[in-house]
C-alpha cells in the first residue's frame, strides 16, 4: 500500500519562520490597504511596519532561547545565531521605517509599496539567516535582493536612482548566478543540497583522499571551484573588496533610509548565511586552509581598502558607503577567525595571513560568534542612525545641484539643530570606535576574539586601518561643531518619526556602550550554532 | 577605624557634581542667581567630600590605592569600574576640590550669557577631572580623560574672549588633545592584549602593570646587555614589549605630552589660555594640565619603564627646552594672559624634568610642582581675570600704575608673583628647589640642571618686569583712574590661594608626607627597569581588595551588592590598614 510522503510537521518546526511570516503578512496587508484606502496621510503605514517589525523582533528574541535544532526537515535551522540576527534586522527595519516616514513625506512619495518592500526585504534577510539548504539559501537571497533592487530605484525621477537600481540589479543577478552555479557544482560533487549533508559527504571523501596519500582528485577541484563561486556570491552581498565596486554608487543612489537598511541588514544577513554555509561545508577542509586564506585575504583587503577609499570622500553618503565596506572587513576578520587552521605550527611567525592558534579553535569559537553578533548589533544602530541624520538633512532642491550630501551641508549643524549634531557626533565616534560607545566595545569583542584565534597580524592591520577611519569620521564632527553654517543654510524640517528613530539609535549607541550587560550575556548563547563546531 | 562608607566616598566625590548638573538642567534659564548659588553649593559640597576623603586617607599605610571601590562593569572583556587614590592622586583631588568653589565665585559676575549652560559645563568638567584622577582602570581613565575635552572646548569656544579667535583656539585645543588620545587608545588596546591571554584580559591598571612586570624586567636586563634579539625569543610578551614598546610608549607619551604641554606640542596652550574665560583658564592651568604629568606618572612610565629609561635624555631635553623657551617667550609677550600661559609651559617643564630625573627628590619635587603650578598659576589667572573684567584689555601697555588705585589687588598679585618665581618662603620655592636638586643628583648631564637653574632667573625677570609695568609707575591711562579695588567676594576667592601659597611654602611636610610614598613607588618602578633590585613590594602593585579574576571566577554574573562588598572587606581585614587599627 503506497504511503503518502507527507512530512509530519509540528508547531516547533514553524517557530523559526514565524518572524518572517509576521513581516510578510504585514507587507501583504500594507499593499492591500494601499488599494482600498486613499486617505491623505500615510504615516499609519510606517506605524504598521514598525509594529510588525517589533513583533517579529520579539518572536525572534524568544526563539533565541530555544535549543538549537534542525527544523522543516533540515531545510532550515532554529539556532540563537540566526534568531539574534533576525531580531537585529527587524529592529533595523523598524528604525528604517521610522526614518522613511519623514523622508518620504517630505518628497511626497509615501506609498504603501515602499513599506511592503521594506518588510519583504527584511523577511528575506531573516529567512536567509536560517536557511540550511542551498536552494533555500538562493531563493531567500533573491527575496531579499529583489526587494532591495526595487527599493533602490524607488524614487524613480532623477537619473541617479535609476542608475543605482540598474547597476545593483545587473551585478546582483550576476553574483546570485555565481552562487547558484557554485551550489550546483557542490551538489554535483556530493549529491545533496542540504548543508549538513554536503559537509558530511565531503568529510568522508576527504578523509579517504587523505588516507590515499593526499592526492587531490579532479572531483575535489570541482568542490573547490564550487566554494569559490559560493564565496564570491556572498562577498558581493557583504560588499567585500574586490567585490565592492557597486557599493558607493548604489548606496548613494538609493533613498537614504533604504541605504541605512542595506548597509546594516543585507550585510548582516549575508554574513550570517556565509558563516553557516562555510561552517557546514568547509569545516572538513580545514586542513587545506583554503577557506581561511580566502576569507582572511578578503578581510585584509576590505579593511584597508574600505578605509583608504573613504579618506578622500567629501560626500558624506559616499564616505559612509566606503565606511560600511571597511566595517564589512572587520566582520570578515571575525569570520576568518572561525576558520583558523587548527593544525598549523605554533612556531610559525605571526604574520598578517598566517596564524599561531592559541589553545584551540573550539575554545574561542563562541567568543567569535558573540563578537560578530555584537559588532553587527552595534553597527546596525550606529549606521542606521548616521544615515538617518543624513536622510533628515536632505533637501529635494539640492538634488539637481549634486551637492546633497556634501560635507559643507553639515557645517554649523550644531547651531541649527544641536540635538541632531550631538546624535551624529555620537554615531561618528561609534563608527570610529571611541569609547564609551558601542562601536568601541564591538571592536574589543571582535578583535579580542580574532587575537585569541591567532589572527594577531590581521587584528593589528584592522586597528591601524581604523585609525585612518578616525580621520574621516572626526572630520564630520569638526564640520558640524566648528565650521560656521553657510549663509543660505536652512533649518532642516523635523518629523516626529525621524526624531524617535534618531533618539533611539543615539541612546542605544551610548547605552550599549556603557552597559552592554544583559545583551552580551544573551549573545553568549550564539555559540550554539547548529552545524558549527 | 575603617568605616563602611570609605569605599563610597570617592563615588560621591566624582558623581555629586554631575548630579547637581542634572538638577541645574531642570532649572529655568532666567534664574541666574539661583543657578550660581546651586553651583556654588555643589562645589562646596564637593570640596567637603574631598576633605572627607583626605581625612580618611592614611599617608603612612602601605596600601597603595586607598578608598578603593570596584564593581563589575563589562565583565567578559575585563572592564571594571575601579577607583581609588594614592598619595599623588589624593593631593590632586584636594587641589581640584579647592578650585571648584573658587572658580564659581570667580565667574559670579564675569559670565552673564548662557549662565545655565556655563555652570552645567563647569560641574561636568569637575566630574570628569575627578574621575580621571581616581580611575585605576585604564579604560575608565581614558573615558574620563576624553570626557574632559567637551566641557573645556565649550568653555573656551562659547564663553571665550574674542568672538573670532575663541573658536579657533577651542578647535586647536580639541584637535591637539584628541589626536594624542586616539593614539593612546590604540596603545591601551595593545597593552590590554599583551598583558593577558584569552579569558584573562583586563583593563584593570594594577593587574595590567603586574602582568607586565616580569616582561619589563627581562627587557630592561637584556637591553642593558644588548642581547634582546636572542634573549627574548622564548618569552613572547617580553619580545613584543621590546619590539613594540617604543611605539606604545610614544603613543602614551604623546597623548600626555600634548596635555602637559611639553615642547614642541605646546602651541595650543597660549591660544587656549588667552581666549578662555577666567574659569576656563583657572581649571585648565589648575587641574587639566596636571592630567598630562599625572598620566606620565601613573601610566607611561610604570608600564614601560625600560622605554622611559631609554628615552629619558630626550624627554629631559625637551623639558629643559620648554623651560628656557617658555621663559624667553614670556619676556617677549605684550599680552598678560599669553605671558602667564607661557610661564605655564616653563613651569610644567620643571615638572617633567623632575619626573624624568628618576631621583626621589626630583619626583617629589615634580609632584609638589604640579600642586604649586595649580595654585600659583590658578591665582594669577584669577587675579588677572578680575582686572580683565574691569577693563577688557590684556596688553601690558594698557595698564600702568594700577597700585595707586587698587592697593589690595596689587598686594595680592605680588604675593602670587613671588610664588610663581619661587621666592623662598612660598610654595614655588619648595617645588623648584627639589626638582633642581633631583636633577643635579641624577644621571642626567650637568648642563641640563644648569640650564634649568638659569631659567629661574629668567622667571624672576619676566614676572617682575610685568608687575612693574602693570602696577607701578604713573597712571598713564585715564580709564584706569576709576578702577575699583577688589570687592568682598573677590577678596574671599583670592585669600585661599594666598593661604595655600604661604602654608605650602613654610610647612610643606604634610603634603610631602602624602607624596612620599607615591614618589618612592614611582622611583622604584622607574629604576626597576634599570636592573636595580629594589624593594619588591614597592614595585609590584599590591593586591587590591577586590581582585577582578577572583570575582569573575566566583560568579560570572556577579553584581556586587552593598552588603556583599562589605563582607568581602570583612573577610580580608589585613589589607586595610590604618594607624589606629595597627
Amino acid at each position: 500500500m503506497p504511503v503518502l510522503n507527507t512530512p509530519n510537521f509540528t508547531i516547533d518546526d514553524f517557530m523559526a519562520v514565524i518572524p518572517a511570516a509576521i513581516l510578510s503578512a504585514a507587507a501583504i496587508a500594507l499593499m492591500l490597504s494601499e488599494v482600498f484606502l486613499t486617505a491623505g496621510s500615510r504615516t499609519y503605514q510606517a506605524v504598521v511596519a514598525v509594529l510588525a517589525s517589533l513583533a517579529a523582533a520579539a518572536v525572534a528574541l524568544t526563539n533565541a532561547f530555544e535549543p538549537a535544532r534542525l527544523v522543516l526537515q533540515g531545510f532550515a535551522v532554529l539556532d540563537p545565531f540566526s534568531s539574534f540576527m533576525t531580531a537585529m534586522v527587524s529592529m533595523g527595519t523598524a528604525l528604517a521605517a521610522l526614518l522613511s516616514a519623514g523622508f518620504l513625506k517630505h518628497r511626497n512619495a509615501e506609498r504603501g509599496e515602499f513599506y511592503a518592500l521594506l518588510l519583504f526585504a527584511s523577511a528575506g534577510m531573516s529567512l536567509l539567516a536560517l536557511s540550511n539548504e542551498f536552494i533555500t539559501v538562493f531563493v531567500n537571497l533573491e527575496i531579499m535582493s529583489v526587494a532591495t533592487y526595487a527599493l533602490t530605484a524607488y524614487l524613480r525621477r532623477g537619473p541617479r536612482p535609476a542608475e543605482a537600481g540598474f547597476k545593483y540589479f545587473i551585478l546582483g543577478a550576476f553574483s546570485a548566478a555565481l552562487l547558484l552555479y557554485g551550489a550546483a557544482l557542490l551538489y554535483g560533487a556530493t549529491g545533496s543540497t542540504k548543508l549538513h549533508e554536503v559537509g558530511a559527504v565531503l568529510h568522508g571523501a576527504l578523509a579517504k583522499v587523505a588516507g590515499q596519500g593526499g592526492v587531490v582528485h579532479s572531483k575535489d577541484m570541482l568542490v573547490f571551484a564550487g566554494f569559490g563561486f559560493v564565496l564570491a556570491g556572498f562577498a558581493f552581498k557583504v560588499a567585500a573588496v574586490p567585490f565592492h565596486m557597486w557599493t558607493p554608487d548604489v548606496y548613494e543612489g538609493a533613498p537614504t533610509p533604504v541605504t541605512a537598511l542595506m548597509s546594516a541588514g543585507v550585510k548582516a544577513a549575508a554574513v550570517v548565511a556565509m558563516v553557516r554555509v562555510f561552517l557546514s561545508v568547509a569545516t572538513p577542509l580545514n586542513d587545506a586552509g583554503i577557506p581561511f586564506v580566502l576569507i582572511s585575504m578578503m578581510a585584509l583587503l576590505t579593511m584597508v581598502g574600505g578605509n583608504l577609499l573613504a579618506l578622500p570622500q567629501r560626500n558624506v553618503k559616499r564616505m559612509l558607503a566606503y565606511s560600511s565596506i571597511a566595517h564589512a572587513g572587520y566582520l570578515l576578520l571575525g569570520v576568518a577567525a572561525l576558520f583558523v587552521p587548527a593544525g598549523s605550527s605554533a612556531k610559525s611567525a605571526v604574520g598578517v595571513l598566517t596564524a599561531t592558534p592559541l589553545p584551540g579553535l573550539m575554545a574561542v569559537a563562541p567568543a567569535v560568534y558573540k563578537g560578530i553578533l555584537f559588532y553587527l548589533l552595534g553597527y546596525t544602530v550606529t549606521a542606521i542612525g548616521a544615515f538617518g541624520v543624513l536622510a533628515a538633512l536632505e533637501r529635494r532642491e539640492d538634488e539637481a545641484r549634486d551637492n546633497t550630501w556634501s560635507l559643507d551641508k553639515l557645517a554649523g549643524l550644531a547651531q541649527r539643530r544641536p540635538g541632531w549634531a550631538i546624535a551624529m557626533a555620537v554615531f561618528m565616534l561609534s563608527l570610529g570606535g571611541v569609547p564609551p560607545t558601542v562601536g568601541f566595545l564591538g571592536k574589543v569583542y571582535l578583535f579580542g576574539a580574532a587575537v585569541d584565534a591567532g589572527l594577531l597580524g590581521l587584528a593589528v592591520v584592522g586597528i591601524l586601518s581604523s585609525v585612518a577611519g578616525a580621520y574621516y569620521y572626526l572630520r564630520v564632527v569638526v564640520y558640524m561643531f566648528m565650521r560656521p553654517a553657510a549663509a543660505d543654510a536652512t533649518l532642516p524640517v523635523k518629523h516626529w518619526t525621524t526624531e524617535v528613530a534618531l533618539v533611539f539609535s543615539a541612546v542605544a549607541v551610548v547605552g550599549l556602550g556603557l552597559l552592554p550587560g544583559t545583551i552580551t550575556t544573551w549573545l553568549s548563547r550564539a555559540g550554539m550554532v547548529f552545524g558549527g563546531p | 577605624m575603617i568605616s563602611v562608607y570609605d569605599s563610597r566616598i570617592l563615588n560621591l566625590v566624582i558623581f555629586a557634581p554631575a548630579a547637581f548638573a542634572l538638577l541645574l538642567a531642570f532649572l529655568p534659564k532666567t534664574e541666574k542667581s539661583q543657578i550660581r548659588g546651586i553651583t556654588l553649593v555643589a562645589m562646596l559640597f564637593n570640596f567637603a567630600t574631598c576633605v572627607w576623603a583626605w581625612l580618611r586617607f592614611v599617608p603612612t599605610s602601605d596600601v597603595e590605592f586607598q578608598l578603593e571601590y570596584r564593581t563589575a562593569w563589562v565583565n567578559d572583556i575585563g572592564l571594571g569600574y575601579h577607583i581609588g587614590v594614592d598619595g599623588l592622586a589624593m593631593t590632586l583631588l584636594m587641589l581640584t576640590g579647592i578650585l571648584g568653589p573658587l572658580v564659581v565665585l570667580a565667574s559670579w559676575t564675569y559670565i552673564e550669557e548662557r549662565v545655565k549652560e556655563f555652570h552645567v559645563a563647569l560641574l561636568l568638567l569637575q566630574t570628569a577631572m575627578l574621575g580621571a584622577i581616581c580611575s585605576i582602570d585604564i579604560l575608565l581613565f581614558y573615558v574620563f580623560f576624553e570626557a574632559m575635552l567637551v566641557p573645556m572646548y565649550l568653555l573656551i569656544g562659547v564663553w571665550g574672549a574674542d568672538v573670532a579667535e575663541r573658536r579657533k583656539a577651542a578647535m586647536k585645543f580639541f584637535l591637539y588633545t584628541l589626536v594624542g588620545s586616539l593614539l593612546m587608545l590604540i596603545a591601551i588596546l595593545a597593552v590590554y592584549f599583551m598583558a593577558g591571554g584569552p579569558g584573562t584580559r583586563t583593563f584593570d591598571y594594577a593587574t595590567l602593570y603586574n602582568n607586565l612586570l616580569g616582561a619589563n624586567k627581562e627587557v630592561s636586563l637584556c637591553m642593558t646587555a644588548g642581547t634582546c634579539d636572542t634573549a627574548l625569543a622564548s618569552n613572547s610578551v617580553a619580545f613584543a614589549l621590546w619590539r613594540y614598546g617604543p611605539y606604545l610608549f610614544f603613543a602614551f607619551a604623546l597623548a600626555f605630552a600634548i596635555k602637559v604641554p611639553l615642547f614642541p606640542v605646546h602651541t595650543w596652550l597660549p591660544d587656549a589660555h588667552t581666549q578662555a574665560p577666567v574659569a576656563g583658564s583657572m581649571v585648565l592651568a589648575g587641574v587639566m594640565l596636571k592630567m598630562g604629568t599625572f598620566g606620565f606618572w601613573r601610566f607611561a612610565v610604570p608600564l614601560f619603564p625600560a622605554m622611559a629609561r631609554q628615552y629619558q635624555p630626550l624627554i629631559a631635553t625637551l623639558a629643559v627646552i620648554g623651560i628656557v623657551y617658555g621663559a624667553f617667550m614670556c619676556l617677549a609677550q605684550k599680552d598678560i594672559k599669553r605671558l602667564i600661559a607661557y610661564s605655564s609651559v616653563s613651569h610644567l617643564g620643571y615638572c617633567m624634568l623632575g619626573m624624568f630625573a628618576f631621583t626621589t627628590e626630583g619626583a617629589t619635587g615634580s609632584a609638589y610642582q604640579m600642586l604649586n603650578h595649580g595654585v600659583s598659576t590658578g591665582a594669577l589667572f584669577l587675579l588677572f581675570g578680575y582686572l580683565y573684567e574691569r577693563r577688557h584689555v590684556r596688553l601690558m601697555s594698557d595698564y600702568g600704575g594700577i597700585a595707586k588705585v587698587m592697593p589690595v589687588f596689587t598686594a595680592f598679585f605680588l604675593v602670587v608673583t613671588f610664588s610663581s618665581i619661587a621666592v623662598p618662603g612660598t610654595n614655588g620655592f619648595v617645588g623648584e628647589f627639589l626638582v633642581l636638586l633631583g636633577t643635579f643628583k641624577s644621571n642626567l648631564p650637568m648642563v641640563i640642571g644648569v640650564l634649568a637653574t638659569t631659567a629661574v632667573i629668567l622667571g624672576a625677570a619676566y614676572m617682575l618686569w610685568m608687575v612693574q609695568k602693570v602696577f607701578f609707575g604713573q597712571l598713564t591711562h585715564d580709564e584706569n583712574k576709576g578702577l575699583k579695588d577688589l570687592g568682598f567676594r573677590e577678596v574671599i576667592t583670592a585669600v585661599p590661594f594666598l593661604v595655600l601659597i604661604v602654608v605650602m611654602g613654610l610647612r610643606p611636610q604634610p603634603v610631602l608626607d602624602l607624596l612620599n610614598s607615591s614618589s618612592q613607588r614611582y622611583i622604584a618602578r622607574a629604576k626597576y627597569a634599570n636592573g636595580e633590585n629594589i624593594d619588591a613590594d614597592k614595585v609590584e602593585i599590591q593586591k587590591t581588595r577586590f581582585l577582578p579574576k577572583v570575582m569573575a571566577e566566583a560568579s560570572p554574573n556577579f553584581v556586587p551588592a552593598f552588603g556583599l562588598a562589605a563582607q568581602v572587606r570583612a573577610a580580608e581585614p589585613k589589607l586595610i590598614l590604618s594607624p589606629k587599627a595597627e
